[in-house]
């Protein structure tokens, strides 16, 4: 097969018949197969795929990682050099000083025993001969160019001092030290709220420009790739299924599954009840077998017994596309989904269901003797009591109807899921009240909400340990049966099977253990879990952050399903805005433990907009958000006024500073917390549009 | 070690010769046919004293182990699930138990008493408690940020469910490998007991008391202190080597969890 390359130029990286295997518990796991691509010098090129699909395998042979269990084969040319055939000793030179790597997980990839200035100026010592000094002062000035204000405060500063962002910048900055023409990033900004997200992804672009760095991006986010890369390969089962240009990839995808996994994105617009997202069916095979046909034909709405027939070659395409499909260019648009519409529901404020009132929780600072410290920094020893916390929930209000779900956005660190524990009183609030259904259950001693318990459950975020390793799926769906009283001894079985079917498991699934299970179907069961209740509330945290895109469609879909089958009303919290927006009634944009926006989904997503929403909106759009001022790095202690005062771009003076505002209603549904006479509404409107090309293609 | 396990049990009926038994022409034996390990001081044969030490040796390991697992678990699994008052309550006091040298202890509370077996497994036991509960404790606290339990609580689980059905399990493997350590350090301990005369009394067939009882012949019979330490060694190492085996079968399931 000849190398699919996309350009002429100068190939700084080529990689040629890449296959990387390695043994897993007696057995032959093929990671990569048959890899092939070529990146020119100061070109960049995105690896896409879902978990498992082989992508970090690849940018991990490179940077050689992988261990000296793993066999590859085929070569990795770099300027001309094959590293894979050249000695470890080698290989060290070239790591760092002429290839450059960040990972995904920007708080454990720096020591916290050395200050961020050491991290950077290692490098230059090692590969550069430099003296320390000297490598210390040449990292203040890259810290600088990373677009940080006080570079040798921050070079002074111990990781843990520093925020996601600002670590991630600092890493970015270490690993450009030596000035490598290649620099391999492995989910950089995944870890990361939207907003530092589309700051870093500005940075790296800027760096791309000035310094002629060449980028190997690893990524499983489409949209992160679309702003950063020129070309893009898809992987699937460990093979190359798609490769060309990021324009025509993402606007014209030709392999099925990319177009799947373009179409299992939600839009970042209000949803109608009826509308599902479009979703890939099934899951990638564990161990895929190329030679027996196409890897992806099981999940493909458009397969038929050629595929399977024999292994798919990597076909190009008159536009320099490959694409290993033998029908690609006959495929339409991947099959979307939409339910018989269901009436619009209408809500009345009256009869909520959950009715919170001037909520509060602030974290102790600890009771009694575990308040106090002992501080020696001012010569002599002096007992102090720790300052309060800033409240994680701050005099927030809201209702929910029956059926009714109400998204909850905002950044990590914002309360959101706070105040999801504070409604199931898995935490006890420090003031206001939550009625449910008529009672206040906040005013309830532990032992008295039992029935409430009943009533209103929770899904997690985290599939990994939501479930108790020790008990199989059935246990764990009978536990609230024999708990609430729900069924009988001898229909439990029954009845957990009549759960497991209605988030579409089989039957048999009752005796697997949940490491036996994928991530999405983790999830489907531990949804099972908060239905076995029958509950009229479920308080879903980020219950798809975790998952693929294409499984995190189908769980979204079950969810709506679900809703509409049960009646059931959500608080469904999540940082991305596209999801929620998927399925909320209404949305309410949290930050630091205050409501700054509440409205109709349609209201929120649509101008006016609080500031914070704005920019909120504007970094998930894939658009430039507006420059925040200076001050946003360092978090500022000023709780007298506004939260968002420190980072807002449309502050007006010091009444942000000195006053909170008030929740101000715009509309019947829609209430913004903001001085501003006129809520600022550029640049939303043609984001809409552009977000989706695929469904505007439709 | 099951082998050792089953020799233990079967004592009485493989051993060529009761453990007390003199054989007074044949003192200081070398090993031979007769006496497979050779004889002691008082004519008495090595290796039915070794066989019958094991029964001792054995019973005080587990029987010390079972109760410090009896008192520490319960302990660890409440500190580490109330956490907060409890926690450091619990805590500390068992710090301070680990404040006092073990051999210290042990002696202090068999000194003031007649010795007797069950009484140094008690000692021995009590001194493994605070290990124990600190280990017990450390799991919990590593699955308490687990979300089946904040999903148990909002299903408004009770305490026993909390402990015994979503905790325990997950806490087991951790237990099982630790307690196999105990059961080493209590046989060891024992027989440092028995060599200072605190532990089992004469004529007792122990292999610490066997060790003492040698010494004062190393040069001339070196096998009467010998084989028990060999006995000893074999048996630590069985009974550690089962407790990596442990380790290696109840992994991977825990492994599901990563």
């Amino acid at each position: 097969m000849s190398n699919p390359s996309l350009s002429s130029a100068e190939p700084l990286l080529e990689v040629r018949n890449l296959t990387i295997r390695y043994r897993q518990d007696d057995r032959q796991v093929t990671a990569a197969r048959d890899i092939s691509f070529t990146l020119r010098r100061g070109g960049s090129l995105a690896i896409v795929g879902e978990s498992g699909s082989g992508k970090s395998s690849v940018a991990g042979a490179i940077l050689d990682f992988l261990g000296p269990t793993t066999e590859i084969t085929g070569a990795i040319l770099f300027e001309g050099q094959d590293l894979a055939r050249l000695a470890p000793v080698q290989r060290r030179g070239i790591l760092g000083r002429r290839i450059g790597a960040v990972f995904q997980d920007p708080f454990t990839a720096l020591n916290p025993a050395l200050r961020v200035g050491r991290h950077i100026a290692e490098p230059m010592v090692q590969h550069l001969g430099l003296p320390l000094p000297e490598a210390l002062r040449r990292a203040e000035i890259a810290l600088h160019e990373m677009g940080i204000d006080r570079p040798a405060e921050v070079a002074r500063a111990f990781p843990h001092q520093l925020s996601g962002g600002m670590k991630q910048r600092a890493l970015i900055a270490a690993a450009l030290a030596c000035e490598p023409p290649l620099v391999i990033l492995d989910e950089p900004t995944t870890a990361l709220d939207v907003t530092v997200e589309a700051q870093i992804l500005r940075l790296l672009s800027r760096l791309r420009r000035d310094k002629s760095v060449s980028l190997l991006f690893i990524s499983h986010n489409l949209g992160v790739v679309r702003r950063l890369c020129d070309d893009v390969a898809v992987m699937y089962a460990s093979q190359l299924v798609e490769l060309g240009n990021v324009r025509q990839v993402l606007e014209r995808p030709a392999h099925p599954y990319s177009k799947g996994l373009l179409a299992s994105r939600p839009p970042l617009a209000a949803a109608s009840r009826g509308s599902r997202l479009a979703a890939i069916a099934g899951q990638m095979p564990t161990e895929p077998e190329p030679e027996a046909g196409c890897v992806f034909a099981p999940r493909c709405p458009f397969h038929e017994p050629r595929c399977t027939a024999g292994a798919q070659p990597l076909i190009t395409d008159p536009d320099g596309q490959w694409v290993r499909c033998w029908k690609a260019d006959t495929l339409g648009a991947w099959p979307g989904q939409h339910v018989a519409a269901a009436a619009e529901p209408t809500f009345h404020r009256g009869d909520a269901l959950v009715n919170v009132t001037s909520l509060d929780k602030t974290f102790d600072t600890g009771a009694g003797l575990t308040a106090w410290r002992l501080s020696v920094s001012g010569g002599r020893p002096q007992l102090y009591r720790r300052a309060p916390r800033d409240p994680a929930v701050n005099d927030v209000s809201f209702s929910i109807s029956p059926g009714e779900v109400l998204g909850l956005v905002g950044e990590s660190g914002c309360g959101k899921s706070t105040l999801g524990r504070l409604l199931l009183q898995l935490l006890r609030q420090s003031g206001g009240s939550i009625e449910f259904d008529g009672a206040d259950v906040a005013r309830l001693p532990s032992q008295a909400l039992g029935p409430f318990r009943k009533q209103a459950q929770i899904v997690f975020q985290n599939v990994g340990s939501s479930l108790n390793p020790r008990l199989s799926v059935g246990e764990a769906l009978e536990r609230p049966l024999t708990l609430f009283h729900l069924a009988k001894p001898r229909d439990r079985t029954r009845r957990v099977e009549a759960l497991l079917d209605m988030v579409r498991l089989p039957a048999a699934y009752r005796k697997r253990f949940p490491h036996q299970l994928s991530g999405g179907e983790r999830q489907r069961v531990a949804i099972a879990r908060a239905l076995a209740t029958e509950p009229r509330f479920i308080v879903c945290d980020e219950p798809v952050s975790a998952l693929d895109v294409s499984v995190q469609a189908t769980i979204v879909n079950l969810l709506a399903d679900l809703r509409d089958a049960l009646d059931l009303s959500y608080l469904f919290i999540s940082h991305d805005l596209a999801v929620v927006a998927q399925l909320s009634d209404r949305i309410a944009v949290m930050y630091r433990g205050r409501i700054c926006e509440i409205g109709t989904a349609a209201d929120v997503l649509a101008p006016p907009h609080h500031p914070y929403t704005q920019m909120l909106l504007a970094s998930a759009a894939d658009d430039e958000p507006a420059a925040e001022p200076a001050a946003a790095a360092s978090v500022a202690a000023a709780h007298a006024g506004c939260v968002f005062a420190t980072r807002c771009p449309h502050k007006l003076g010091p009444v942000c500073d000195t006053t909170p505002p008030p929740l101000k209603a715009l509309s019947v549904s829609h209430a913004v917390a903001c001085h501003l006479d006129t809520m600022p509404n550029a640049t939303v409107p043609p984001v809409l549009v552009r977000l989706n090309p695929q469904r505007a293609a439709i | 070690m099951l082998a050792l396990v089953v020799i233990a049990a079967l004592a009485q009926w493989i051993a060529p010769y009761p453990y007390d038994q003199m054989h007074v022409r044949d003192r200081f034996s070398p090993p031979n046919l007769h006496y497979l390990a050779g004889t002691d001081e008082y004519g008495r044969d090595v290796f039915s004293r070794l066989l019958f030490g094991s029964q001792l040796s054995l019973a005080l390991g587990t029987t010390a182990t079972l109760i410090s697992m009896a008192v520490g678990v319960p302990l660890g699994l409440i500190a580490g699930y109330r956490r907060g008052v409890t926690d450091e309550a619990v805590m500390r006091v068992l710090d301070v138990m680990l404040a006092f040298p073990p051999i210290m202890l042990v002696l202090l509370i068999l000194a003031v008493t007649p010795p007797s077996l069950m009484k140094t497994a008690i000692a021995i036991g009590v001194l493994a408690v605070a290990p124990i509960a600190r280990v017990t404790r450390s799991v919990t606290l590593d699955l308490m940020s687990g979300e089946f339990i904040e999903a148990a609580r909002a299903r408004g689980e009770r305490l026993r469910y909390m402990l015994m059905r979503e905790l325990l399990p997950n806490v087991w493997p951790v237990l099982m490998v630790e307690a196999s350590l105990r059961v080493v350090f209590a046989v060891l301990l024992g027989a440092v007991l028995s060599f200072l005369g605190f532990g089992v009394q004469p004529p007792a067939a122990d292999w610490g008391l066997m060790i003492s009882n040698g010494r004062a012949f190393v040069d001339t019979a070196p096998w009467i202190s010998l084989a028990p330490g060999i006995a000893m060694s074999i048996t630590v190492i069985g009974i550690s080597l089962v407790g990596d085996g442990l380790r290696e079968v109840l992994d991977p399931k825990v492994g599901g969890r990563r």
